[in-house]
Formats: structure tokens, C-alpha cells, sequence
């Protein structure tokens, strides 16, 4: 393991059981992320990145399951873990943003309760101490202490995606896995959330992985980033290597497709839709969309290949031919 | 969009609908067994005809008095000579008639009010409302049993229809909020939008929609129907000439019958129970699949 | 506080409207069903004491102004809305010379008794069990209570009743199967009349309970699964929450604000008693008292039990919809 790694996946994968056979929504994924960086997980809707990191958070829910792979934190395989083990690990060194974060607290609780259940139950804190940690943490997201008192119907959407967020960094996780925390967000609650995101960054130390749709989001935060199509990592870059010289031609079209206000341009969308994870394609599974594909990329997939120094792509088009 | 296409809409959801029963375990359990009591309760006369020619198995003296249980007479008779067996036959069929057909009726009643109070709204609704309300309070049944009691003869109809008409309030609030919840949704208003009038939009658009709660209704109606009727009969208030399940129970708990033959109690438990079971599981079954998430129950 | 104010308003409006309207529906409704008790009453005590037909005339009279029913239907109705008012239910005709709510409440309390004992244990034992084998989602425990639910929860209970007469009364002469209580025992408060209710009381209790606990943990059963695929419950396991408070304070919080509100309201309909399990049983509480009110058209008694009825429930919803919001901090007062 590199120095300076704090979470190693490899080859996971986390697969549905259905009627029709196994849904292979993340197929032997492998990558690393480096100690106090922001790591994107960048990809459409369905490829996979929200299953990915429920499983590196060993939260999958039936029907799903982890059909294989090592999830190494800090050195140690978590899927290696009994529950109770896991259990101590979460929260105290690795916490969980989730997806939708509307709905993520308990509507009969109030909000001071749910911050300080998960201190509770994970160290020997006194009730009012976790109260002043919560206090903490909610003043450090700008949110006013009356927060506490209140029920989750009573917050703005903003809001209550603030706590959520006060409340992993309550314990000072070392790392945050965060799954679209700003997608349901309007334009000012946004910036205040990625702001606090990088502060984590900065002030704390804290290593954060984001996964989002919305290139524009990585764009702005990211250190290094991951690009997801169809249930398999093909690309891993920095943000400056991804953005100004995408390898693989997904990337280059998710990048096309970002409107911007300095350049006019034209956007491009991707032609042809999202494949099924039924029934991945053979080979390259970009293949029936890409506009470069060839005879092999129809035979054989590719692997992820470190083309340019930490920079690696899953592509025909790179390295050896 | 053409009249043509909105009959091929209900075509096609209602293929959907038997697709589903096919699938799902507790409704074919359910349906076969409530099918098979049916069609057992059905050609009982049939069969009745064969084992006692023309005599009606409650005739007085239709076989001796007290017979042990043979091939001929099955449970035996009771004091009164009546054969038991086909006394158990007949009833089943007399009393998944009164369930069903109160259970259609009340569930017309239910559809209908839900619907109008549902659909129009304002002070249609507000007033329905509060007739429906009223009437759950006050319990109805009281009247049935007056009724009952005080009229020598009642058709199987006129009860089917009395009990049918004091069970309508409960499905007709479930079914008027789910119109309420449908009314404002966007296919309704793209219905309107393509000039479909009212009863159109009723029939094509929210019925099949509500069709689940309206199953489901019905079923309960129906065993509600039976419960009342066999419960009431089972204590003597009820119409005294219909042969139903509620009267064979009360006859074969009589301490005679229970000291001498006290199994026979046990073949009439077991119908009715039967009876009451496999609605259940129909009810069930549909419940599971209009509300996918409740299928996550591990076992069943 | 305007809105609540205006809430409050309309809803005890309603409150007030409704109850009047199931008053003289009770009222109109008995009443035009053809039929005279008072004749038949009094032509039974013609037949054993009196046979002149001046007296009997004035006794129908008399008995006409005791019952309140001289005079067209109208005037008896007035007269019956304001003889409600003071709590007065009427002169009895089944437990003549006693009042109709004399008889009512010497039978509240073994109704009450039985059934809400009946209903409270179901209640708790259904839920419990229903959360918690739902929770544990492979329990084995779980199906099988599970498959038993859905057999015994809506096989009638007069069945079970009768089976368990049956097995227990006729088969093994454990259990008596009439009666409240010991007859040769008087009531009071003491061990043997005490031991002696439970005994009588077991077979009618059971026969309720063992339907009634299947339906609390079939119904809590599918709230607790549906709850268990909301996101909220995700987020808690994620923050690693002990299990038992995951448990009690996400998942049993959820379910106990519907589950207690269904249990407000089937008490509220018990008032008016089991007609059927009582009379099996001979078990004097409302329902045996209104079957025999029913057999004679005993009009008094009949209407007081009803109306009885008809307050409890209409008292009990509103109770529960004025203290609903308090307890529920989603709801807010609106109408």
C-alpha cells in the first residue's frame, strides 16, 4: 500500500440479485484515494457510483450484495469486518453523507437528537457534551443553535443537508464519503455546502470522496477524480488532467456537455442511452456509443492502464497499439 | 386520443391484472381454495340430489333421528333427523352467496358515493362526507337483527342486500381518497386537457387506479357480510329458514349435539375457517402486490 | 393562534353536528319498526293478572307516559332529546321498573372488563411482536407468527370460541363455559370472587385475544416493513447506531403513532360491547344486555346503549384528532 493511501478498493464488486439473473451494477472496480484529498466519483445516473459507495460503506441493501473484491481502510479489509466491528468504525473514522438528505432524518425526532445519537453511541461522551459538539459543528455550517430544538419538517432543504453534514463531521472522521450531497440543492446552498466541504479539507484534514452527476460540482472541488460508466472505473485523473485533457471519449463527452458562460460552444450530448446492467455490452462496454470504436473494442475490454503519470484510463485508443 | 385507444387501456391493464395473479403465491392459494368452496357450495343441490333424492337435507326426518356417521349420512343426523352433511353442503353455498352478493352491493354503493364526493368535491362532498361518517358511527346492524327477528320469512337477497347496505361506509372513505389523491395528479389533467368529459375520465383514468382498493373493499365487505350473518345466526337472530353455515354451527353446538357427536362442530369449524382464510389470503395477495414494498416479508 | 382556533371551531362543530345526527337517527330508527311493545308487554301481564280490558287500557296509558312514547312521533322525540340532556335514558322495559341507564351501567363494567382487557393485552403483545419480528428481518419467528396472523386474524372469533368451548369445557372440563363469575359466589371484593372472574372470564378473553393480537401483528408487521426501506432508517445504520436504539427510537417511535390511535379507536367501539361472545358465553356485560333489549323491542334500552355507543366513539375521535397533533410533530392544526 502507498504511503499516504487512506482507502484502497479493489476489484470490487456489488451486484442485484434479480428475476432475470444478477444486475452487475459495479463490476470490478479498483482505485485509490490519497490522504486529506477531495476524490470525485463522476458518472451518469445508473452507472453505479451511489452502489459503490454503499459498498464501500457496507451498507448494501438486499437484493443487493458484494459478490466480491477488498475494500482497504487504512490497511484494513472492511468487508472482512463482523457488523460490530464495522459499526465502530463508522462514524468514528469513516462517515456517510446519503443521497437525499430531505429525507434522511427521522421526522418524529428532533433534529439535537439525531446529531448527538451517533456520539453517544459511539464514545463515552456525556449527553451535554455531545450537545456542545452538535452545537459546534452546526455554528461551524453557519446553522443557529435554535436548530437543535426543531423537528426536520420545520428545515429548508439546505438546512437539513447542513446537519447532516455537522453531524458526520461531529466525531472528526478521517475520511467523508459524500453521495450527491448538492444535487437537490439551489445555487446558494450549494456554494455553502462545497464551501464547507473544502474547509473540512483545509482546516481539519479530512479526506473527502464525492459522488456526483454534475461535472460542473467536480469541477470545482475535486483534487483527483474517478469517471464511472457502466459498472467499471474508466478514468482516473486529477481534476486539471481530466478537465483540460480527457483521455477516454465518455469523459471527453461529459465535459463537452458542460455549458459554459466563457466559451460559446456547442453542447454535445452523448448520442444513444445508458446500457442496462442486465446486459452489459461486450467488450468495451462505451463500445455502441463511441465514436472512435473499433474491431477490438467490440472483443476485448480494456484495462485501466496508467498512461500519463497518475493518470489512467480504460481505453484501446492508449497505450501498447 | 381516440375512444378506440382508451378501450385498449383498460384491455391492456386488465391483462396486466391476470398476469399478476398468476404470480403472486398467496393469491393463487387463496383463489383456489375460495374457488374450490365455490364451486363445491354451487353443485351441492346437484350433489344432495343424488345422496337424498328430492328431500332438502334441512327437511325434518330427511333420515332418522340421530344416525351414526355412515356412507350415506357422512356427519350423521341430529335430532331432528336432518342430515348434516348436506345440511353443510347447501350452507356453504348459501353463505358465500349472502357474502358476495352484499359484498357487491355494498361495494357499488361505496364506489359510487366515494367517487362523486371524491370526484366533485365542494359541498357534495362535504355532505357525503358527513352522511358517510354518521353512518359509521351508528352501527347498522342493530336494524338487521330487528329485522331479523321480527319478519318470519327473509330471502337470502333481502338479507344479502340489508347487511350489503350496512358495510358500505368503510370502503367508501378509502375509496373516496384515493380519488381525492388522484384527482389533482397529472394524467388526470391531461385527460381533461383532451376533452374527455367527466364519466370518461372516471372509467378510463381513476378506475383502474382505485381498481385495487376496490378489490380489496369488496372482499372485505364480503367477509364482513359472512361474519355478521354467521355470528347473528349462530346466537338465533336471523331469517329462520335459510340453511346457512351461522345455522348449521348453531345447531351442532346444541348441548345434545355437542355431547353426543361433538367432531361434527369440528367439520363446520373447518369451512368456515376455510372460507374466512382464503379471503384473507386473496386479500393479502392483492394488498402485496399493489404495495410492492410489503413483499420484502421473508417467508410468505 | 387564529388557525388553531378556527380548527378547533369547526371541528368540534362537526363534533356536535354529527352526534346529533346519530341521536335521531337511533331515534327515528327503532321507532318505525312496525310493532308495539308496550301491547305485547302488557298483554303478557294481562295474561297472568289482569283481564279488564278498562284497566288494561289505562295501563297502556300510563305505561305510554312512563316510556315516552304518548303522543305523535314528533312530541316523542322532543321529549326524548330533552330527557337525554339530563342523562335520562328512560324506564326499561326488560329490567322494569329499573332505568335504562341503571342497566347499562351495572353491565359497563364487565364489558368494559372483558373487552378492554381483551383488547389492551392483544394490543400490546400484537405490536411488540409485530415491530420486532419485522425488524430482525430473517426471523423465522417472524414468518411463522406471520402465517399464523393471517389465518387466525380474520377467522371470526365465535369460531374460536366455539372450538375452544369445545376443547376446553366439553373435552377437558377445565374451564366453565358460561357465566362471569362463580354463581354460588357473591360478588365483592375478595380473592375467591377474583380468582373466580378470571377463571370465568379465560375462555371469552382468549377467544379475543387470539384473533384480535394476530391483526395488531399482521397490520404492525407490514407498517414496521414498509418503514424499514425508508431512507431515514439508512442514515441511522450508517451513523452506527446501536442496535436497540435504532429499534426503539427509529423504527417503534414510527409505528406506535398509528398503531396507538387504531387501539383509541377500537376501544371506542367496544363501549356498545360483543353481542355475539357475550350471549355464547352468557357473559352479562352491554352486548348480552342489548341482544335481550333487541328481543323486546325494549326501545329505551335499545337507543340508550346505541347512543352510548355513538358518544364514546364520536368522543374518542375527536379526543384523538384534537391530541394527535401534539404528539406527531408533522401534523400541524389544518383542515
Amino acid at each position: 500500500m502507498e504511503k499516504g493511501t487512506i482507502l484502497e478498493v479493489k476489484n470490487l464488486k456489488v451486484y442485484y440479485k434479480t428475476i432475470a439473473g444478477d444486475a452487475k451494477v459495479v463490476d470490478d472496480v479498483t482505485f485509490s484515494v490519497y490522504h486529506g484529498e477531495i476524490f470525485g466519483i463522476a458518472g451518469e445516473s445508473g452507472c453505479g457510483k451511489s452502489t459503490l459507495v454503499e459498498g464501500v460503506y457496507r451498507i448494501v441493501k438486499p437484493p443487493g450484495y458484494i459478490a466480491g473484491g477488498e475494500v482497504l481502510f487504512e490497511g484494513v479489509d472492511l468487508l472482512k469486518l463482523s457488523e460490530e466491528e464495522m459499526r465502530d468504525i463508522r462514524w468514528k473514522k469513516m462517515a456517510y453523507i446519503p443521497q437525499g438528505a430531505m429525507s434522511s432524518l427521522n421526522p418524529v425526532l428532533r433534529v439535537e437528537e439525531q446529531m448527538i445519537d451517533a456520539i453517544l453511541d459511539h464514545s463515552n461522551i456525556s449527553k451535554e457534551e455531545a450537545l456542545e459538539i452538535a452545537k459546534k459543528s452546526l455554528s461551524e455550517l453557519g446553522l443557529p443553535e435554535v436548530v437543535l430544538r426543531m423537528y426536520p419538517h420545520e428545515l429548508s432543504g439546505g438546512m437539513k443537508q447542513r446537519v447532516i453534514i455537522a453531524t458526520a463531521y461531529a466525531l472528526r472522521p478521517d475520511l467523508i464519503i459524500a453521495d450527491e450531497p448538492v444535487t437537490a440543492l439551489d445555487v446558494v446552498s450549494t456554494r455553502e455546502v462545497l464551501q464547507t466541504l473544502r474547509e473540512l479539507r483545509d482546516k481539519y484534514g479530512a479526506t473527502v470522496m464525492l459522488v456526483a452527476h454534475d461535472m460542473a460540482v467536480h469541477a470545482e472541488i475535486d483534487d483527483r477524480l474517478a469517471v464511472m460508466y457502466a459498472g467499471k472505473v474508466i478514468e482516473i485523473g486529477s481534476v486539471t488532467d481530466i478537465f483540460y485533457d480527457p483521455l477516454h471519449p465518455y469523459t471527453k463527452g461529459l465535459i463537452d456537455s458542460i455549458p459554459s458562460i466563457a466559451k460559446k460552444k456547442l453542447i454535445r450530448g452523448i448520442p444513444g442511452i445508458a446500457p442496462s446492467p442486465l446486459n452489459w455490452p461486450s467488450g468495451c462496454r462505451f463500445h455502441p456509443r463511441c465514436p472512435y470504436a473499433r474491431d477490438i473494442c467490440k472483443a476485448e475490454e480494456p484495462e485501466l492502464k496508467e498512461v500519463k503519470p497518475d493518470h489512467l484510463v480504460a481505453c484501446h485508443l492508449y497505450g501498447g497499439d | 386520443m381516440s375512444r378506440v385507444r382508451n378501450s385498449s387501456k383498460i384491455v391492456v391493464s386488465l391483462k396486466r391484472v391476470i398476469g399478476i395473479l398468476g404470480k403472486n403465491n398467496k393469491l393463487k392459494i387463496g383463489s383456489s381454495i375460495f374457488l374450490a368452496l365455490l364451486v363445491i357450495g354451487y353443485i351441492s343441490p346437484y350433489i344432495n340430489r343424488l345422496r337424498l333424492g328430492d328431500k332438502r337435507p334441512d327437511a325434518l326426518a330427511v333420515g332418522r333421528r340421530w344416525e351414526q356417521p355412515s356412507v350415506k349420512f357422512p356427519l350423521g343426523t341430529d335430532d331432528y333427523g336432518r342430515d348434516i352433511f348436506g345440511m353443510l353442503l347447501i350452507g356453504t353455498m348459501y353463505s358465500l352467496s349472502i357474502g358476495l352478493l352484499a359484498g357487491a352491493i355494498a361495494t357499488l354503493i361505496a364506489v359510487t358515493i366515494g367517487f362523486i364526493s371524491g370526484y366533485k368535491g365542494g359541498i357534495t362532498d362535504h355532505v357525503l362526507r358527513t352522511f358517510t361518517d354518521t353512518l359509521m358511527v351508528v352501527p347498522l346492524w342493530p336494524i338487521y337483527m330487528v329485522i331479523a327477528t321480527y319478519t318470519r320469512k327473509l330471502p337470502l337477497e333481502t338479507v344479502a342486500i340489508l347487511l350489503g347496505i350496512f358495510s358500505w361506509p368503510g370502503a367508501a372513505r378509502v375509496i373516496r381518497a384515493q380519488v381525492l389523491s388522484l384527482r389533482e395528479r397529472a394524467f388526470v389533467k391531461l385527460a381533461k386537457l383532451n376533452m374527455l368529459n367527466d364519466l370518461e375520465i372516471v372509467f378510463t383514468e381513476l378506475l383502474p387506479n382505485v381498481a385495487p382498493y376496490i378489490a380489496i373493499g369488496f372482499i372485505n365487505s364480503a367477509m364482513g357480510a359472512i361474519f355478521a350473518e354467521t355470528g347473528l345466526r349462530l346466537i338465533g337472530i336471523g331469517p329462520p329458514l335459510l340453511p346457512t353455515l351461522g345455522y348449521l354451527l348453531s345447531i351442532t353446538i346444541g348441548v345434545g349435539m355437542l355431547s353426543v357427536r361433538p367432531y361434527v362442530v369440528a367439520a363446520v369449524v373447518a369451512v368456515l375457517s376455510l372460507i374466512f382464510v382464503s379471503l384473507n389470503l386473496i386479500n393479502i395477495g392483492l394488498e402485496e402486490e399493489f404495495n410492492p414494498r410489503l413483499k420484502k416479508v421473508t417467508g410468505l | 393562534m387564529k388557525p388553531l382556533q378556527k380548527y378547533l371551531l369547526k371541528r368540534v362543530a362537526a363534533y356536535i353536528v354529527t352526534l346529533y345526527g346519530a341521536v335521531t337517527a337511533v331515534f327515528f330508527l327503532f321507532r318505525l319498526i312496525p310493532g308495539n311493545p308496550i301491547e305485547a308487554f302488557i298483554g303478557q301481564i294481562m295474561a297472568t293478572q289482569f283481564t279488564q280490558a278498562e284497566l288494561a287500557r289505562k295501563l297502556v296509558e300510563q305505561y305510554k307516559a312512563e316510556f315516552g312514547l304518548e303522543g305523535d312521533l314528533f312530541t316523542q322525540y322532543v321529549n326524548y332529546m330533552r330527557q337525554l340532556l339530563r342523562g335520562n335514558f328512560g324506564v326499561s322495559l326488560y329490567g322494569f321498573p329499573r332505568s335504562a341507564q341503571e342497566l347499562i351501567f351495572q353491565s359497563l363494567p364487565w364489558t368494559i372488563g372483558l373487552l378492554g382487557l381483551s383488547a389492551v393485552i392483544s394490543w400490546f403483545f400484537g405490536v411488540v411482536l409485530g415491530a420486532l419480528t419485522a425488524w430482525k428481518r430473517e426471523s423465522k419467528v417472524g414468518a411463522v407468527l406471520a402465517g399464523l396472523a393471517i389465518v387466525f386474524s380474520q377467522i371470526p372469533y365465535y369460531i374460536i370460541a366455539v372450538t375452544l368451548v369445545l376443547v376446553f369445557s366439553y373435552m377437558l372440563g377445565w374451564l366453565p363455559a358460561t357465566g362471569a363469575y362463580d354463581p354460588s359466589l357473591s360478588p365483592g371484593l375478595n380473592i375467591q370472587f377474583i380468582l373466580s372472574v378470571i377463571k370465568y372470564g379465560l375462555l371469552p378473553a382468549l377467544s379475543l385475544v387470539l384473533t384480535q393480537a394476530f391483526g395488531w401483528f399482521l397490520s404492525t408487521r407490514y407498517l414496521t416493513i414498509s418503514l424499514l426501506g425508508e431512507d431515514f432508517l439508512v442514515y441511522a445504520e450508517a451513523k452506527g447506531i446501536k442496535q436497540s436504539r435504532l429499534f426503539r427510537r427509529y423504527v417503534f417511535r414510527n409505528i406506535l403513532l398509528p398503531q396507538t390511535t387504531g387501539l383509541g379507536i377500537s376501544l371506542g367501539f367496544m363501549i356498545g360491547g360483543q353481542i355475539v361472545l357475550e350471549t355464547i358465553f352468557a357473559y352479562p356485560g352491554m352486548g348480552y344486555l342489548f341482544s335481550r333489549a333487541l328481543g323486546m323491542l325494549d326501545y329505551n334500552l335499545i337507543s340508550g346503549i346505541l347512543i352510548l355507543q355513538s358518544f364514546v366513539v364520536l368522543t374518542a375521535n375527536l379526543i384523538l384528532d384534537l391530541v394527535y397533533p401534539l404528539i406527531d410533530p408533522r401534523v400541524k392544526y389544518h383542515e
